[in-house]
């Protein structure tokens, strides 16, 4: 039924011709095999829709001469037309279809229904205090990209390229760090974002003074076990001004145990070390993570005074001001003050257990 | 790193220091104790944490030192060094040894003494006794002496058989592209011309800083051997071990840096111990290889700065006194300046800050006093957090479960769910194995939950309904991330019979849009207008008839895509073994949160009631509801106060490929109640609007 028209010789271009008849005979010879519904869809999609094979050659239309015009436009018609008519056969034949045919209709308006009350993860609800808290305590929160660089992971971390902690056994790398100038990879800290918001600021010259959370998930090839995941969520906080000395790092992580915790909580520091702080601390605080269990000493995190090389490589001017810097995990306490036993029951996402904290 | 309690002791004076005593100091010095193990002879071995900036204390001495530098309540004790007798020699090492070192860049210094007419037997029971405490096997008295000197000291050193080197020559030098090393785990290696080795005239015999190479190993039939103990690149090093695979404690120390300078010394001790154990005779002097010995660094400190960051002024003669007790030579050259000399161990003091965290340390961190009340600038609250609890909120009230689901996927799942024209993002893992993957959408994540939840047996009234807010990742051709805060949705189309049919889908699809509808409303404000722009789906993971793109628009704002919706494909319900059809939709959060808070007015309400009118209109299938509701608001009809949606009713009678669409017009005037006659003219004009755009025949 279609022969005839494309038979015709007075065509403008050969390869357009040629185009058209392969269209026709590659369309027909898949229309034929088709089996479901969805496939028939697609299939119409492909060769029929508005982004289809056939619309594209007819974006070629302008390109022919006035007149040629016609000739090639009747062409167009005859193969569009077997196209439909072969479509429509197979459509009614019923060879290739979901049941009932009638179409959805996108538009319709929605329909207001709910017969439980669900709930939020416990990740997310103890995410949702400590920010609170901290919020009441002048920190803003800032987020960034969970796929990072090595420039904004390491270097502006004052992470050198010698220093073991870029090692491939501790990071996601998605490039070569042997062969890629710029190696990407899934952020192993939180502290990204610091670097990020202090570039902005420094930059836009918004900051610093800034005071900062930055809550998210980072990455690290840790064997799973009951208490270790390759993700995890970690919030760390920064706070940049004239003047900030250790004692505000101290008296910021005491009251925040104290807000969070219990009034009565105590915070140790332990030297230790961060190539992005200096002096660096291990925290350390005496708290019930449990309302009924007695306080103990809880290694929590880590924290220092933000080395002046991170400041300088954001911008900042390490002499007029001074910061600290702390974080830690968020499951940690997650699991503490909630009894749960197994870090892996976190990303499980049973509706029992999301029910049960 | 594992400290024997009885082998550091002998470098304090006095000795004694307890387990407790060792466990306190080193915590206050930075290095916590991780495991305290007692052994059956009585010594207890401390695992000890030793930060990477401080290679200086993967060793004995090096973790005496830093007992002997703390200030605590018990008995000061002191540094002793290990006392070194001088070896008998004869000979020069110049008529034994050539020496030759190609970088001394990569190679700054590297000593070798020859020993020879040593008796290779076994060690005596002290050095035996000494390595077994911290878990090393002894060998045989030449190959002990250097490991013990390396946990002794810290300077990893090397012995070479003598008679196995050709030409009785080290040279230090890159391997050549290919050249071939067996190293002393029995290995063979082939080298790249990036890797630094020892070599005799003719092979490689050990690769530096890292292993040593099994052709030159000592034995028993060794007699003559060559001592060596240098010092090297820490990254040439590093890349070597980390391209080969290879990890040993002397790679692990040089990566954290030995100086120069501390070589002298611990050689010494090494050809000492290695003469009075075999028996040997030193050939004289070492040879040595590389750049003069650096000048020790000197650091200034000013204590105000000191006081500044420690928030605490500290009299200048206790910050002496505390920068001497760490081996730091310490002068005051102005009012507010120290000269600090830095020692060659601590390769980690190269700044005033990192002598302000000397101070810090040795004054303990419990000096740091904390305060009461915190000084803070009030912050407005910020929107975009409040705008998350609120989506929260509606879709908790909704029914919806919040998941946190892990950001990888199977490349088989990924390819389901990328978007045309998109790459994905893999990460170059062993121990991702199976999922690699950077999801490119969140939904998979939601699928393989409502899989567990199903194989858990778990059920939820009027279906599961799961969300979750994380990023999603892509990449360009030409591999620039793309990177999304995207909230995912899915919910299980709801039913009726025993398979599903079309009107549940259509029904599914309802509910998703009434949840799409209230996210946006609380987020946009009621005077949003929402566009429903059915489209063709942008990957497999959608039904090809039912997807659509959400817009939304305030005012005169240009309308933004806030989500896309629709029905999953049966591609994407297989990759997770699903069967019943699943609703979802994948949001742009950010798009979607930005205009909160809304802008709300209060407006007076009406006086009068309103009146209502159901008209039902039969179409073509093809006819959308928007559509009609598009032609209704363009009649700009007098007096109406809404168009709504009733129902849509489908029957033989009516006929295939159409459908009636009942419709309600409300219509009020402000000023009284409206009679019903006076609206028939206002429906005369829809009905023949309906008629005349779009096919319609009014069904009574």
């Amino acid at each position: 039924m279609f022969g005839a028209s494309l038979e015709h010789n007075c065509i403008y271009d050969p390869l357009m011709r040629e185009e058209l008849e392969q269209i026709q005979e590659a369309g027909l010879a898949e229309l034929a095999s088709l089996t479901s519904g969805e496939d028939l869809e697609r299939w119409r999609v492909a060769y029929l829709g508005s982004k289809g094979r056939l619309k594209a050659v007819m974006g070629g239309m302008k390109d022919v001469p006035k007149a040629e015009k016609p000739a090639v436009g009747q062409l167009v018609n005859a193969v569009k037309q077997a196209l439909e008519s072969a479509f429509e056969a197979k459509q009614a034949s019923g060879a290739a279809s979901s049941g009932d045919r009638l179409l959805l209709d996108m538009t319709e308006p929605g329909i207001v229904e709910s017969h439980a009350i669900g709930r939020q993860h416990i990740i997310t609800r103890v995410r949702d205090e400590l920010v609170d808290v901290f919020g009441r305590m002048g920190f803003d929160v800032a987020h960034g990209p969970e796929l990072e660089d090595d420039e904004h992971n390491f270097v502006n971390l004052n992470i050198p390229p010698e220093h073991p902690a870029r090692e491939p056994i501790d990071n996601f790398y998605v490039d070569d760090p042997m062969t890629t100038e710029r190696p990407r990879m899934l952020r192993t800290q939180t502290s990204t974002v610091q670097i990020r918001t202090m570039v902005d600021a420094a930059k836009k010259g918004w900051g610093p003074p800034m005071k900062i959370v930055s809550p998210g998930r980072v990455y690290r090839p840790d064997t799973v076990d009951a208490t270790h995941s390759f993700m995890f969520h970690q919030i760390e906080g920064l706070y940049i001004d004239r003047g900030v000395s250790m004692i505000d790092l101290k008296s910021t992580l005491m009251q925040f145990a104290r807000a969070f915790f219990s009034e009565d909580a105590e915070v140790r520091l332990r030297p230790s070390f961060f190539p992005f702080t200096e002096p660096s601390a291990e925290f350390d605080m005496m708290i019930a993570l449990k309302p009924d269990e007695p306080a103990k000493w809880i290694e929590l995190g880590g924290c220092g005074m933000v080395d002046p090389s991170v400041l300088e490589a954001c911008g900042i001017d390490a002499e007029e001001w001074t910061g600290f810097a702390f974080g830690f995990g968020i499951e940690r306490i997650a699991m503490g003050k909630y009894g749960v036993p197994d870090i892996r029951m976190l990303y499980e996402n049973d509706l029992r257990f999301l029910e049960q904290i | 790193m594992d400290i024997s309690l009885r082998w550091i002791n002998k470098y304090l004076s006095p000795a004694g220091l307890s387990a407790d005593e060792a466990d306190q100091l080193l915590t206050q010095a930075g290095f916590p104790i991780e495991g305290i193990t007692q052994r059956p002879d009585g010594d207890v071995v401390l695992d000890v944490e030793v930060t990477s900036n401080r290679g200086d204390c993967l060793s004995h001495i090096g973790c005496a030192r830093e007992v002997a530098a703390m200030r605590a309540a018990g008995p000061r004790r002191e540094l002793t060094m290990p006392t070194v007798r001088e070896p008998t020699t004869a000979g020069k090492t110049r008529d034994a040894l050539r020496l030759e070192n190609h970088d001394h860049r990569a190679c700054p210094l590297f000593t070798a003494h020859v020993v020879k007419g040593c008796a290779v037997g076994p060690s005596p029971a002290w050095l035996v006794e000494a390595l077994e405490s911290v878990g090393q096997r002894s060998i045989n008295n030449v190959v002990d002496v250097t490991n013990f000197i390396t946990l002794e000291f810290g300077n990893p050193c090397h012995v070479f058989d003598l008679d196995k080197l050709a030409d009785n020559a080290l040279i230090i030098r890159y391997a050549n592209e290919g050249e071939t090393l067996t190293t002393l785990d029995g290995k063979p290696r082939t080298l790249k011309a990036t890797d630094l080795v020892v070599a005799d005239a003719e092979r490689a015999t050990s690769l530096a800083g890292v292993i040593g190479g099994q052709d030159s190993e000592v034995d028993a039939s060794t007699t003559d051997v060559v001592f060596e103990m240098a010092t090297w690149d820490p990254v040439t090093i590093r890349t070597a071990a980390r391209r080969l695979g290879i990890r040993t404690d002397a790679g692990y120390r040089f990566e954290r840096g030995v100086h120069p300078a501390s070589i002298k010394l611990a050689a010494r001790r090494a050809v000492a111990l290695l003469c009075e154990l075999t028996g040997g005779v030193c050939q004289g002097e070492p040879l040595s290889t590389g750049d003069p010995i650096p000048d020790l660094l000197t650091v200034n400190m000013r204590p105000s700065r000191a006081a500044a960051l420690l928030g605490k002024s500290i009299p200048v003669s206790d910050l002496i006194a505390l920068l001497r007790d760490l081996e730091i030579q310490t002068e005051q050259i102005s009012e507010d300046e120290l000269q600090c000399v830095i020692p060659p161990h601590r390769l980690d003091l190269t700044r005033e800050i990192d002598l302000i965290e000397e101070i810090a340390r040795g004054l303990g961190l419990d000096a740091v006093r904390s305060s009461d009340t915190l000084a803070i600038r009030p912050r407005p609250l910020q929107a975009s957090e409040r705008a998350m609890r609120e989506v929260a909120r509606v879709l908790t009230g909704f029914g919806f479960y919040e998941t946190v689901t892990f950001s990888f996927v199977s490349p088989a799942e990924a390819a389901v769910f990328l978007p045309c024209g998109k790459s994905t993002v893999e990460v170059d893992d062993d121990r991702r194995k199976a999922e690699p993957t950077l999801r490119p959408s969140v939904i998979p994540g939601l699928l393989g939950c409502r899989r567990s939840n199903r194989d858990a047996g778990n059920k939820q009234p009027g279906g599961m309904r799961l969300f979750e807010v994380a990023q999603k990742f892509m990449q360009t051709s030409d591999h620039q991330s793309i990177e999304e805060r995207s909230l995912a949705l899915v919910l299980d189309v709801p039913i009726a019979g025993k398979k599903a049919k079309d009107t549940d889908l259509q029904t599914g699809i309802r509910q998703m849009r009434g949840v799409l509808d209230a996210l946006v409303r609380s987020m946009f404000g009621p005077a949003v207008t929402i566009r429903i722009v059915p489209a063709e789906p942008d990957s497999k993971a959608w039904h090809p008839r039912a997807f659509a793109r959400l817009e939304a628009a305030i005012g005169t704002h240009p309308a933004v895509t806030i989500a896309c919706f629709g029905l999953l494909s049966e591609d994407a319900l297989r990759a997770f073994d699903l069967d019943a059809p699943v609703a979802a939709a994948e949001i742009a959060l950010d798009a979607l949160i930005a205009p909160f808070p809304p802008l709300a007015v209060a407006e007076r309400l009406p006086s009068y009631p309103s009146i209502e009118r159901d008209l039902s209109l039969v179409v073509a299938e093809s006819v959308s509801w928007a559509q009609i509701e598009s032609m209704v608001d363009d009649l700009n009809i007098d007096r109406m106060a809404g168009c709504s949606f009733v129902g849509t009713f489908r029957d033989p009678k009516i006929g295939s490929g159409a459908k009636s669409v009942t419709i309600r017009l409300a219509f009020r005037d402000a000023d009284r109640t409206l009679r019903h006659e006076e609206v028939d003219p206002q429906i005369e004009r829809v009905t023949a609007a309906a008629q005349e755009q779009l096919g319609a025949t009014i069904r009574v």
